[in-house]
């Protein structure tokens, strides 16, 4: 095996409440496809930026060529020879082609662009990626997005990368200019050239793939494996397996024998999800454990009527609800924690107060104004029940660790009192340590009468957390009962089943 | 869009000559001047004639020289709204320094280059290192100009509008160069209009043909990208600020020149002008996209409308309406031809 070409050892990167990198080892040799694995907010976007020299790490070091290195802005790591290829692909449309490739190191005399030079260089370059048919001065806003691909990795080839990242590169292609991508990596890596591929598409990982890094929770949890042997419920376990094992509070309280207050009855959206059934008693956790792109979001986000339901009922407290509309949901008691509560949820420039009473302002609105003492103490006692850390309802959001953010997203729903809970992704960019606390948390909700709705792709959370599961594969619920008489490799070996049973198996693991 | 036959494969497509224009930013603004100016030249009788010729294309002139480096700037996705004020101001500066101080006159107009120059450093400084959007902080420039213009004028020479320009010694020397005129064809032609094309070719020059010129693109059409790939954004930025209050100082001494007297109000309001020419020139206020000469097509199209108005016996205060639905067509147009040009794709 040859040396290393690039070595990451032992990176760590914090961010203020949250540590994105917790100790991540990367080896890649030259003349290979080297994939990086893992789940949504394992870290990969944030390994991605210190091997682009965007973020600096801030313990770890990186071995280049068999050299210390130290990239101090993005120039210095393109300098030593890694190109990164982001999946928006960062080219200025107003430019030729010829032009973006050469932007930065101009091919230039006193100032003065030699077009004829630079164009023959570019034409140069784009035929050796196999694509002559790209004109140089051809502007470059008017090339599909598999153009604009070539185009920055002829840009990565101008600047003599040795290492080329490439961050999901076929999200934005179909599947027939996926082959065509995959055939120009194939040809750099026949040159010689490493490559770091991104991807959550098991089915590309093996096609295109040498070895592959897994990451979770900011770490390296395997490395160099074989990308095409290793098998998937292998690579699923380490993607969604917990490695510190988290306390999950169980029913200390038998459930009260009352009348489901959350019944979904046959719910379908077309393309997304066909035929989903389920009821929530007051006091009761149920779980909707998937893999991405299952159709777990599609499914809380069409009860909360955040998407319009082509099919079936949702019914809370025995009224049915209008199809398509949030207002009616929220009004009946329907509270959604959303996955994105960054984009989703929460005003990150407000203070705490503020994002909590949101959902609530009519109560504190006379004749259109606010009244803000009222408003303030109702949202500070709710923050208070959830325990928001430090206590201090005037602090901006954004310097809350993700745990605190999403308990403050849980007490917005409190003080709305609410009935129904939808969690999606809990504990997604909370601390490893920090999670417990939510757990508690969604559990003591639920002992205090609310029905609560958890989604996760993290098999083990679903299944502790909650008294009963539904396990959801492409669009479909292939499995539903006691969290206690299933264990996580069931679960896993239903997902896996139903993937191979429909023949068109995408493989998408992440 | 505009070739008749369908290529089967649009990354090999030879695109024909008429498509090829029609992409080009300026076309609508080409067309536009076309059609205002036949419309004055049959429905008027002085519009098209040697004397209104001269007059139209002299407004034209200095609002271009303007237009089209405030049209660089909003390529590299900045505005500068102390532009208009800046030609008040380095006209002020050499009319105080010489008829009040009795600095030599070319003194004070390097004097008052290297004042416009600075301010146009300072715009470019503070939007680069607070992050504040240049459009806050060329408006507090622009406040604080004119604040200058009229009352620091006013304490100096106890009043708001500079005489006794033409008594100063060699006032003859620099008039040559920014208040002259010419005779070509019978119609008498300012100075300013050879500044006015001069400029508009080098900037032309500048964006299509240097390494600056890609810059500026990158800067304002991708930031974040054109920091990573290397390219000076901070020097790119600074000198684009640096340019608008060149410009501004080269229409400030037009001015001077050719009226011989300034006043403290002179620029204001022509800010907005100016970036209506530039968009009506196919510039995007989002920035990244654009050209020079599309800029100085649309102050072709303001001096004329200018002009045209009174010739037809009109109201000339139609002017701000007519401009007005000169800006929202050309940006409705901009809007329609690039959506069509991205569904072509």
């Amino acid at each position: 095996m040859p040396a290393p070409l690039l070595q990451l050892t032992g990176i760590v990167k914090e961010f203020p409440g949250v540590r994105a990198l917790d100790g991540v080892d990367l080896v890649v040799r030259a003349g290979e496809v080297h994939c990086l694995l893992g789940q949504n907010g394992a870290g990969k976007s944030t390994l991605i930026k210190v091997l682009a020299g965007a973020y600096q790490p801030d313990e770890g070091e990186i071995v280049m060529d068999g050299e210390h290195a130290h990239f101090a802005d993005p120039q210095a790591a393109l300098a030593a020879g890694i190109a990164t290829i982001y999946q928006e692909l960062d080219l200025v449309d107003g430019l030729s082609v010829a032009d973006n490739i050469f932007l930065g190191h101009e091919r230039s005399r006193f100032g003065f662009s030699r077009v004829s030079d630079s164009n023959r260089a570019a034409r140069e370059l784009l035929v050796s990626l196999g694509h002559p048919e790209i004109r140089p001065s051809r502007e470059t806003g008017s090339l599909s997005a598999a153009g604009k691909q070539i185009v920055s990795m002829a840009r990565a080839l101008s600047r003599q990368a040795q290492v080329i990242v490439m961050d999901e590169p076929s999200a934005v292609l179909d599947p027939d200019e996926v082959g065509g991508l995959f055939r120009v990596i194939e040809d750099l890596r026949a040159s010689g050239k490493a490559i770091v591929y991104i991807s959550h598409r098991l089915e590309e990982i093996r096609r295109i793939g040498d070895r592959l890094t897994v990451l979770k929770d900011g770490r390296t949890v395997a490395a160099d494996l074989p990308a095409r042997e290793t098998p998937t419920s292998e690579l699923i376990a380490l993607m969604t397996g917990r490695e510190v094992s988290a306390e999950y509070p169980r029913r200390t309280t038998p459930l009260p024998d009352a009348e489901p207050l959350l019944v979904v009855d046959g719910l379908g959206r077309t393309d997304e999800f066909e035929d989903v059934s389920f009821s929530v008693r007051p006091g009761e956790i149920v779980g909707l454990a998937g893999l991405v792109g299952a159709g777990r979001s599609e499914i809380v986000e069409t009860v909360y009527g955040a998407r319009r339901a082509d099919r079936g009922t949702v019914t809370v407290d025995g009224r049915t609800l209008r199809r398509g509309s949030v207002d009616a949901a929220v009004a009946a008691g329907l509270g959604l924690c959303p996955e994105e509560r960054k984009s989703q949820g929460l005003v990150l420039d407000e203070a705490v107060y503020r994002n909590i009473s949101l959902a609530s302002l009519p109560r504190f609105s006379r004749f259109g104004a606010t009244r803000d003492s009222a408003e303030r103490s109702a949202a500070h006692e709710a923050s208070r029940t959830v325990d928001v850390r430090p206590d201090d309802p005037d602090r901006v959001v954004r310097t809350l660790s993700g745990g605190n953010q999403q308990k403050v997203v849980l007490a917005r729903w409190l003080l709305r009192s609410c009935r129904v809970l939808l969690l999606d992704e809990p504990t997604r960019g909370v601390d490893v340590g920090a999670r417990s606390e939510i757990y508690t948390l969604i559990r003591t909700l639920a002992d205090e009468g609310l029905a609560v709705v958890v989604v996760s792709s993290d098999i083990d959370e679903v299944l502790g957390l909650s008294d009963r599961v539904l396990v959801v594969a492409d669009g479909r619920v292939v499995h539903s009962g006691p969290s206690a008489e299933i264990d996580a490799h069931n679960v896993l070996d239903r997902i896996l089943a139903s993937n191979e049973s429909s023949h068109e198996s995408e493989g998408d693991a992440a | 869009m505009a070739t008749a036959t369908a290529p089967p494969d649009e990354r090999v497509a030879t695109t024909g000559p008429v498509a090829r224009l029609l992409k080009r930013p300026e076309i609508g603004a080409l067309i536009a001047a076309l059609v205002v100016f036949l419309f004055f030249a049959l429905t008027t009788e002085t519009f098209a004639t040697p004397a209104g010729a001269s007059t139209w294309l002299q407004t034209s002139s200095t609002i271009g020289i303007m237009a089209v480096a405030v049209a660089l700037l909003m390529i590299g996705g900045e505005f500068d709204l102390s532009a208009g004020v800046m030609t008040g101001f380095t006209g002020l500066t050499v009319g105080v320094l010489t008829t009040h101080w009795g600095l030599n006159i070319w003194v004070a107009i390097v004097v008052a280059l290297a004042l416009a120059l600075a301010v146009g450093a300072l715009n470019g400084f503070m939007v680069m290192k607070t992050g504040l959007p240049s459009f806050i902080v060329t408006l507090g420039t622009f406040f604080v100009l004119q604040g200058i213009d009229l009352a620091l004028v006013k304490l100096i020479i106890g009043q708001v509008a500079i005489q006794g320009m033409s008594n100063v010694p060699y006032y003859d020397q620099p008039k040559k160069l920014f208040g002259s005129t010419f005779e070509v064809g019978g119609a008498t032609i300012h100075v300013s209009v050879i500044w006015w094309i001069a400029v508009t070719i080098i900037a032309s020059w500048i964006l299509m043909r240097t390494r600056a010129g890609n810059w500026i693109f990158a800067v304002g059409g991708a930031q974040g990208a054109s920091r990573q790939v290397g390219v000076p954004v901070f020097r790119t930025k600074i000198g684009l600020f640096m340019t608008t209050a060149f410009a501004g100082w080269i229409v400030g001494m037009l001015v001077l020149f050719r009226t011989s007297t300034v006043q403290s109000n002179t620029g204001i309001g022509q800010e907005f002008i100016y970036i209506i020419c530039a968009v009506v020139g196919g510039c995007l206020l989002t920035g990244g996209y654009g050209s020079a000469v599309g800029a100085a097509l649309g102050a072709l199209i303001y001096g004329m409308v200018n002009q045209g108005i009174p010739y037809s016996g009109w109201d000339s205060n139609w002017l701000k309406a007519v401009l007005g639905v000169m800006l929202l067509g050309a940006c409705l147009i901009n809007n329609w031809v690039r959506k069509r040009a991205e569904n072509a794709r």
